[in-house]
């Protein structure tokens, strides 16, 4: 399974990989905002994206629109990775096209659920 | 005016909850002090902004040391191999205190947003802020090292409804 990690956070993206890693997973590709991400998306074939919210250039938010707006990443499954998480922040997520959120700090376990979870939405 | 005990708690708890999840390091709290103005002598300060509600900043303080220790533990690397990883590692220390904090407080106000954020490491500097600034911070030992997080309030307190 190939995941795309966007965060403008180069130690995020490796303790999210470092995660991955020990659930098993290998294929990785990573991009520091949303922007990059959306470059990365049109010549890398993925199966999940995880992103970050707050990112410069292009946020985790708008990021998710881009790839909901796009016929060929459209029905990709993209978990969110935030510390935002009040009530109004999970809604905006979801109303982006979120399909699971994950509120840092988190252990692998939750990483895990989420990822089945948005598998199967 | 000084920083409401409560909110103290919660950025206390929040700090706890970041390094015993994302770093297995159980923190050790030493009595929190209110701080007139800047502090001198701490080497790495990982700051973190919010606004809207609330108007201020979250910082983490530590040495060095404790701030390649928090690195490598993070990033699960052994500190003598780390690079250039931990002014990365200390933002997304603060990031992630910061951000429970905030939650924390808006389980009961509005919620305010957090800012990107930014690292500075030096051998002899201060912070100072300008107007009516309330500053508290809460001192840890982290496996026999100091570090604190420290709760910058701009404004005086908003008058419940």
């Amino acid at each position: 399974m190939r995941f795309l990690i966007v965060d403008d956070s180069s130690t995020m993206r490796r303790i999210i990989i470092n995660t991955l890693n020990k659930l098993g997973y290998k294929d990785f590709h990573e991009a520091g905002n949303g922007r990059e991400g959306v470059d990365r998306l049109a010549t890398t074939p993925v199966d999940m994206v995880i992103t970050d919210w707050n990112m410069p250039e292009m946020s985790g938010i708008d990021f998710i629109k881009a790839v909901r707006a796009n016929e060929a990443t459209r029905a990709l499954p993209v978990l969110m990775v935030t510390t935002n998480a009040a009530e109004d922040d999970i809604k905006e997520a979801l109303r982006a096209g979120v399909n699971n959120y994950v509120v840092k700090p988190f252990t692998p376990d939750t990483i895990k659920e989420k990822i089945q979870a948005a598998l199967k939405a | 005016m000084t920083i409401p005990a409560e909110m103290l708690t919660d950025l206390m708890t929040s700090t706890e909850e970041v390094f015993e999840t994302m770093m297995f390091k159980s923190l050790v709290r030493v009595p929190a002090v209110e701080t007139a103005s800047e502090r001198k002598g701490a080497h790495v300060v990982a700051t973190v902004a919010f606004a809207g509600h609330r108007r201020g900043l979250v910082a983490i303080h530590s040495s060095i040391d404790a701030a390649r220790s928090i690195a490598g533990a993070m990033l699960g690397i052994a500190i003598e191999d780390l690079n250039d990883e931990m002014p990365d590692a200390m933002g997304e220390v603060a990031n992630m205190v910061a951000g429970t904090f905030r939650n924390k407080l808006a389980a009961i106000e509005p919620a305010s947003a957090i800012a990107v954020p930014t690292v500075t490491i030096g051998s002899d500097f201060s912070t100072k802020y300008m107007g009516a600034v309330r500053r508290a911070r809460c001192p840890f030992q982290m496996e026999g090292q100091p570090i604190a997080v420290e709760l910058i309030l701009i404004g005086e307190e908003k008058a419940a409804a």
